[in-house]
């Protein structure tokens, strides 16, 4: 684990990832995988030979979609009880489950249970692996890209999958930075950036403005459930009524006849981003008791997928306008609009953000490797290999406190510039008490149920003393990854308490390092 | 949870020092000590080692041993400290001599230098003038009021505060000085660069609810547990309700040289220091606000932990808040623990004879014990 080993950037996808490096020369360079592709299709099929990870799992997905899993990134950090993730639940070829925590976990048809955790840890692994053959000796250090929306607890799942991959985490950096970051904005002239990156999976917006080198992040929201994901499931939705239509046959239950509908959907919609129209092929559907296959084709136009998507573009316009006024910021201050992910290759999608803007925005280049590009500057950058770049990062949710049924109490604000920390002093109740319990959230609402429970954590030991006496200073640092990180004293000696952790969402700490265990050594 | 830990170790003679390295470090290396937290193998902590001239020498260590005491929070461990070179026990050693002459760093003035110099002021290059300089620093910011730790004037406008801001965080942000590779040094960075952080989300949310701003920078709604503006401390019982409530937002500690004794009600406070905080709470308690009284001396305490008349207003804030909820066994309890943390606290004494004579209390009777 020595510093001298070569780190990358990762970009962790929902649909693809991808790891990039800058050369001693200073240019970026995209690895590829060994098939030789820019991209590695975040995809882990659990196969009866073991699981297999990338391009090769695409098999999978024809031969047992219920055993590969692709999206595991939307469910990291994930409670099971989630509205979304109960709908998403509902659309998955494969099957949740809860976790004891009340994490989603999901189940294999062999009852066995992986954690999303342990999913990604197999695609970044993966990345390592590609990177550790393109240096030809051990990577262990990376900057990871996340949604800038991402909740602590997604954080710390997305630190707990890189360190099953046997990563160590140099920064988490939030996508839409990484994408300015990528961009070369530093270099051009200082300006006011809204970045909207719609991936497969989610979508990001942030105001980011660029000013003698410093990225000052204003504001980030986004949608966590939209992506090029939902276009695909709502292109499927029609063509399941146009197939019980045109050959009769009902396969709304046939897990496998939906998951080849669903990647030849995938396919026409990237032919209809250059293409007018297009015809959607697929060879073998669904086999008749005869053993005769039944095939299907269907002739589709642009405009039909858009009116398909209409439910999804509609999805747009709050985003965007959230993290303007946020920021403070009129639509006529953006100076540029950067839009990155795969699916901003969407006409209809950069109509739409031209529409609520009221100006024309600006495709990078690259939008699927300028997130990677990012990385591996923000790597380049924290090892000193650049200079004059700094990254200014605000937290993109509250942090809230409660004792025992109280109403949660807002401690961190949204939009407070981090590394931060505010502290919150508890008294005793009753005479030698021996613990204080407390409950960190993460929201905005002193409801505790519309906030996400980050955990409960007791602070031990303390001194027998009369009601009130004691007094425990218990601090809470948002640090520049935005995971949070607590601390407890007594307040009058100032010295150190224990704190215990009663319940906490995500892995333990021990599981994770035993996951990181079995992989290092099943390869 | 942290990633690295300080040990400050503090010799006040050149003598100790000498024992330091030379009985205290055994096989050289290897450091043992008791340390009030639980240290896992392998982390790495950071020997902050202060000599009898003030300077502080970082010593990067590695924890080789760890065995937590029974009964107690504390856990023995053994430190194997591979930054104490050769070269640092001889720069030691010609300090102890006299040789080396120490750079003079005297106390930071209350103002600044104007904004535009520090922007051209670079951090020290040489390791331990850097540590020496953050520490100092974080010392002083530590006491400062908001508009202090960033430079600047009390009536600031919002482009102003943006500029003291940034400028200090282009300085001190911990990714600057990442590339040291020196957990010590990332770690004060860290620390000055969250109390910079702190200064301007009070400061922009407390121009936000004055009306003089609409937002700078990204917008923070400033959450219960900030307390009152930085307005004039030291005269503290003046200031205008309405207009405190107003700026009820944001917290500030107040920087001890202006924490002189005020006329008003500062009784029998010892030379503790957190007069300004007495007078502001006792203002409060008057007004009927306990809660944000205790506020108020909560984060007193955290600067003046060792005042014992700021702990036994804290109980008397607390008594009262019990009182308004009718509890009055608590508020007795709360009373009875004023007097005993400090005998000389008058209004626990009076107040909690009005409250055995009366069983309760109303706020005329309040308004009475704190005037």
């Amino acid at each position: 684990m020595s510093d001298r080993t070569p780190a990358v950037g990762i970009d962790l996808g929902t649909s693809n990832s991808v790891v990039a490096v800058i050369d001693k020369d200073g240019s970026p360079r995209i690895l590829t995988t060994s098939e030789g592709s820019m991209t590695l299709p975040s995809l882990v099929w659990y196969s009866p030979d073991g699981p297999v990870v990338g391009e090769a799992a695409r098999d999978g997905l024809d031969h047992s979609p219920e055993l590969t899993i692709f999206g595991a990134k939307r469910l990291l950090g994930r409670r099971f009880d989630h509205p979304e993730i109960r709908r998403l639940s509902r659309l998955l070829p494969y099957e949740l489950t809860e976790a004891p925590n009340g994490d989603t976990w999901i189940a294999l048809a062999s009852g066995k249970q992986v954690s999303p955790e342990e999913v990604c840890g197999r695609v970044l692994f993966e990345l390592r692996r590609m990177a550790e053959a393109h240096f030809g000796g051990p990577v262990t250090r990376a900057v990871i890209t996340i949604p800038a929306w991402y909740d602590a607890a997604q954080r710390q799942a997305t630190k707990d999958a890189a360190q099953i991959a046997g990563i160590s985490v140099m920064r988490l950096l939030s996508e839409p930075t990484a994408a300015a970051l990528g961009h070369g904005a530093h270099r051009g002239v200082d300006r006011n950036y809204l970045v909207c990156d719609l991936g497969g999976g989610t979508f990001d917006v942030a105001a980011v403005d660029v000013e003698g080198g410093t990225f000052e992040v204003l504001a980030t929201t986004g949608d966590q459930f939209l992506g090029g994901d939902d276009v695909d499931r709502l292109v499927v939705e029609h063509l399941l009524r146009d197939v019980k239509n045109t050959i009769g046959f009902d396969i709304t239950s046939d897990t496998l006849a939906i998951e080849r509908l669903r990647l030849a959907a995938q396919k026409a919609k990237h032919e209809l981003s250059t293409d007018a129209s297009t015809t959607l092929v697929v060879s073998d559907l669904l086999q008749l008791p005869s053993g005769k296959s039944v095939g299907y084709s269907k002739p589709i136009q642009r405009s039909e997928l858009e009116q398909w998507a209409a439910r999804f573009i509609q999805r747009i316009e709050a985003p965007i306008n959230e993290a303007l006024a946020r920021a403070g910021r009129r639509k006529e201050a953006i100076q540029d609009t950067l839009l990155v992910g795969g699916m901003t290759r969407m006409p209809a999608v950069v109509r739409e953000i031209q529409r609520v803007l009221g100006k024309e925005p600006k495709m990078v280049d690259n939008p699927e490797e300028v997130v990677a590009v990012g990385a591996a500057l923000e790597v380049a950058r924290l090892e000193g290999r650049i200079e004059g770049i700094l990254l200014i990062d605000v937290a993109a949710r509250g942090l809230l406190v409660s004792t025992g049924q109280s109403d949660c109490e807002l401690v961190i604000a949204q939009s407070a510039v981090v590394p931060t920390r505010e502290h919150r002093v508890f008294a005793t109740r009753q005479e030698d008490q021996p613990r204080v319990e407390f409950d960190v959230w993460e929201g905005e609402s002193p409801e505790s149920e519309k906030n996400r429970h980050l955990g409960r954590f007791a602070v031990v030991d303390l001194p027998p003393a009369p009601a009130g006496d004691v007094l425990v200073l218990v601090e809470l640092t948002l640090d520049t990854d935005g995971t949070v990180r607590l601390s407890a004293s007594e307040l009058v000696s100032g010295e150190r308490m224990q704190l215990e952790q009663v319940f906490h969402s995500g892995l333990a700490r021990a599981d994770v390092a035993r996951l990181a265990r079995q992989l290092a050594e099943a390869t | 949870m942290a990633p690295s830990r300080t040990l400050h170790v503090r010799c006040t003679t050149w003598e100790q020092v000498e024992t330091f390295h030379t009985r205290k470090l055994r096989r050289g290396k290897l450091l043992s000590m008791k340390v009030p937290f639980a240290a896992t193998l392998g982390s790495s902590v950071t020997l902050g080692l202060e000599l009898p001239n003030e300077v502080v020498i970082a010593i990067d260590g590695t924890v080789r041993k760890s065995s937590p005491i029974e009964g107690d929070t504390k856990t023995w461990i053994e430190v194997e400290l591979h930054g104490f070179t050769d070269e640092v026990v001889a720069r030691i050693r010609a300090m102890a001599a006299g040789v080396e002459p120490v750079p003079a760093e005297p106390d930071a003035p209350p103002e600044r230098p104007s904004k535009v110099a520090l922007a051209s002021e670079q951090l020290p290059v040489d390791e331990r003038q850097l540590f020496h300089h953050l520490t100092t620093e974080l010392r002083r910011m530590r006491q400062a009021a908001v508009h202090e730790v960033l430079g600047v004037e009390r009536d600031a406008d919002a482009d102003q505060i943006r500029l003291g801001w940034m400028t200090l965080v282009r300085k001190l942000h911990p990714d600057l000085v990442a590339r040291r590779k020196a957990p010590a040094i990332t770690h004060l960075a860290e620390e000055l660069t969250i109390l910079v952080n702190r200064a301007y989300d009070r400061l922009r949310a407390a121009l936000v609810a004055e009306g003089r701003a609409n937002v700078v920078g990204s917008v923070v709604r400033p959450p219960p547990g900030w307390l009152v503006g930085f307005d004039d401390l030291a005269s503290g019982a003046g200031s205008d309700p309405a207009r405190r409530r107003a700026q009820k937002a944001v917290v500030t500690i107040p920087p001890v040289n202006e924490a002189a004794p005020s006329a008003v009600g500062a009784q029998g406070s010892g030379g503790q220091g957190g007069e300004a905080f007495e007078t502001r709470a006792r203002t409060m308690l008057q007004e009927g606000d306990p809660d944000t009284a205790q506020e108020v001396l909560a984060a007193a305490l955290v600067v003046y932990p060792r005042s014992k008349p700021l702990r036994s207003l804290y109980y008397v804030a607390s008594a009262v808040s019990a009182l308004g909820k009718g509890e009055i066994m608590l508020a007795t309890s709360q009373l009875e623990a004023a007097l005993a943390h400090y005998e000389g606290c008058s209004e626990a004494a009076r107040l909690l004879e009005h409250v055995r004579q009366h069983g309760q209390t109303d706020r005329e009777a309040l308004r009475r014990v704190f005037q």
